[in-house]
């Protein structure tokens, strides 16, 4: 088997997990009925304000949904000593670990994105200036417009979940797990626009430094991304986006900086000098 | 031979008279602590190739530590393992007390682990093999104890490794099944693989070719069963075991698995 095949195999594990587990479908099926709730109620005729009104509730949402998908995916086989059987088998912890992380993204994407992609069906039923599907009034925006939303929100969902599994795989109790979990989703909800009011006001901070400084936080970052390409596309005087560069790169520096957490810490490596493998014994099979 | 013996050494090595091959695995000089306090100190071992070899010892002795270093999960402190086998998969592994994910059946557990292997794997032989077979399409979270401890030993022996490491691989089963699982691991044995394992179980250890007694982190006594017998000049395991190990709970003193 190739390495791309041990990675489908985890893949496909973590998907099945997913799907059999009752508290994941309960929290995907709360989290599509208050996105398509807001949509129903709010009656916006336009993909902006559609984009408008679904972009705080999905910046809340959406850490908590991506956390509890992810906090416990690799602790799942480390509080049990599952993966001390896994570590002998031909599998790296790159592998492993990016095995777990796609097949629940696989699982969180879909529960992110089909309410949204639901909610741009329902915008042109509802009728209203501005609900077609191209553009008919300056501050309604296309579906296009609306279709960078949904983009911009899988991403930010990408970028927590790997956040979620580098605290899975730092934990090495669920107690633990659950309190990191519950401090990284106040930290992204909260925390992290707090702390930059605290630096602003306490002049650490100056307003050309402001945009880095709001990259630095997923939540932000993905707000900036939002407000700078699909909002102030209609409405530029009254949006201040950001640097969109800063924020790709601070959700970048997240993603890869939380799934390089997560492979490091994931299992220790044993030193050559300790443990070594001299000779085979036996033909080995194609890799 | 008695634990206040002090040709302790000499008698270890007089045990290890019994027939043996070019070793899977050596290791010496292994020490391991966590905190102050030391599992293992200066233990060298090697396990042979088509044997069984059975680690027995009071709790707390390290049995566990030793069997994670020597199956490379586990750093020591000092001393080197080397294994003389395939670098893919050079050994099969039984935690102690074994998990695997409940919602998933014996038979996607295992066509899960085979979708590692460099080389494909008889899932339905395998199973066969430890008696598994008739509850394939069984949840993991309907097992009893006993039945996950043998799907941990499907993991282990999936892919043919020719070590197989098992700790307590009969903890917590009836008679009858222990019997089996013993059955099973004499199969390997007899298949050329290296079978080393850690039991409390003295009658199990009976049937193994090999006996290895670990106090208080240290090789107390080595050899085959009836080697063990004769220079403890004891009738039985259970004697020779209690000659061997110093008096007191070395539980006490012990944190193996406690890391």
């Amino acid at each position: 088997m190739s390495r791309t095949s041990r990675l489908l195999a985890v893949v496909d594990r973590e998907v099945a997990t997913v799907l059999r587990t009752r508290s994941y479908v309960v929290l995907a099926v709360g989290y599509v009925a208050i996105v398509l709730g807001l949509v129903l109620v709010g009656g916006e005729s336009g993909y902006v304000p559609l984009t408008v009104d679904l972009l705080t509730p999905v910046e809340l949402l959406v850490p908590p949904l991506a956390t509890a998908f992810g906090y416990r995916a690799v602790l799942a086989d480390t509080e049990g000593k599952e993966i001390e059987a896994l570590r002998t088998y031909p599998l790296s912890r790159l592998t492993y670990v990016l095995g777990v992380y796609l097949g629940r993204l696989a699982a969180l994407l879909t529960v992110v994105v089909a309410p949204l992609l639901v909610a741009a069906l329902i915008v042109p039923g509802t009728g209203g200036q501005g609900s077609g599907v191209v553009a008919s009034h300056e501050t309604a925006g296309s579906i296009f417009l609306f279709l960078r939303f949904v983009v911009l929100s899988a991403v930010f969902a990408t970028v927590v979940l790997a956040a979620a599994v580098a605290v899975s795989t730092v934990a090495r109790t669920g107690r633990t797990a659950l309190a990191l979990a519950v401090v990284l989703v106040i930290v992204l909800v909260i925390g992290a626009d707090l702390g930059v009011v605290a630096a602003l006001g306490g002049g650490l901070v100056g307003d050309e430094g402001l945009a880095y400084l709001l990259a630095m936080s997923p939540n932000s970052a993905f707000r900036g991304l939002v407000l700078g390409t699909v909002v102030s596309v209609v409405q530029s005087e009254t949006v201040r986006a950001g640097s969109a560069v800063a924020n790709l790169f601070g959700l970048g520096l997240w993603l890869v900086g939380s799934l390089a957490v997560a492979v490091v810490t994931v299992w220790p490596t044993v030193g050559e000098g300790s443990w070594q493998v001299v000779e085979d014994r036996h033909d080995q099979g194609p890799d | 031979m008695t634990a206040e013996s002090s040709n302790e050494t000499d008698a270890v090595e007089e045990s290890r008279n019994y027939e043996r091959g070019t070793p899977i695995v050596t290791a010496t000089d292994l020490t391991r602590a966590f905190g102050e306090v030391t599992v293992l100190e200066d233990v060298a071992i090697d396990v042979d190739p088509g044997a069984v070899t059975a680690l027995v010892g009071p709790n707390g002795s390290g049995k566990t530590t030793l069997l994670r270093i020597l199956a490379g999960l586990l750093e020591p402190d000092d001393g080197t393992v080397r294994v003389r086998a395939p670098d893919d998969r050079p050994l099969g592994y039984l935690p102690q007390e074994p998990t695997f994910r409940g919602r998933f059946t014996v038979g996607e557990t295992v066509d899960f682990y085979a979708d590692l292997l460099s080389s494909p794997a008889d899932r339905d032989e395998v199973l066969e093999r430890v008696g598994l077979d008739v509850v394939a399409d069984r949840r993991v979270d309907a097992l009893s104890g006993g039945m996950v401890r043998l799907l941990g030993l499907a993991v282990a022996v999936l892919g043919d490794p020719p070590l197989v490491v098992l700790d307590e691989p009969a903890s917590g089963l009836d008679p009858k099944i222990r019997a089996h699982v013993f059955d099973a691991i004499g199969e390997l044995a007899d298949g050329d693989t290296a079978v080393l394992l850690a039991t409390h179980h003295l009658t199990g250890a009976e049937l193994a070719d090999r006996v290895v007694v670990l106090d208080r982190g240290r090789v107390v006594g080595d050899g085959a069963p009836e080697d063990v017998l004769a220079t403890t000049g004891t009738d039985s395991l259970e004697d020779a075991f209690l000659e061997l190990v110093s008096e007191g709970l070395t539980v006490q003193a012990g944190t193996e698995g406690s890391e």
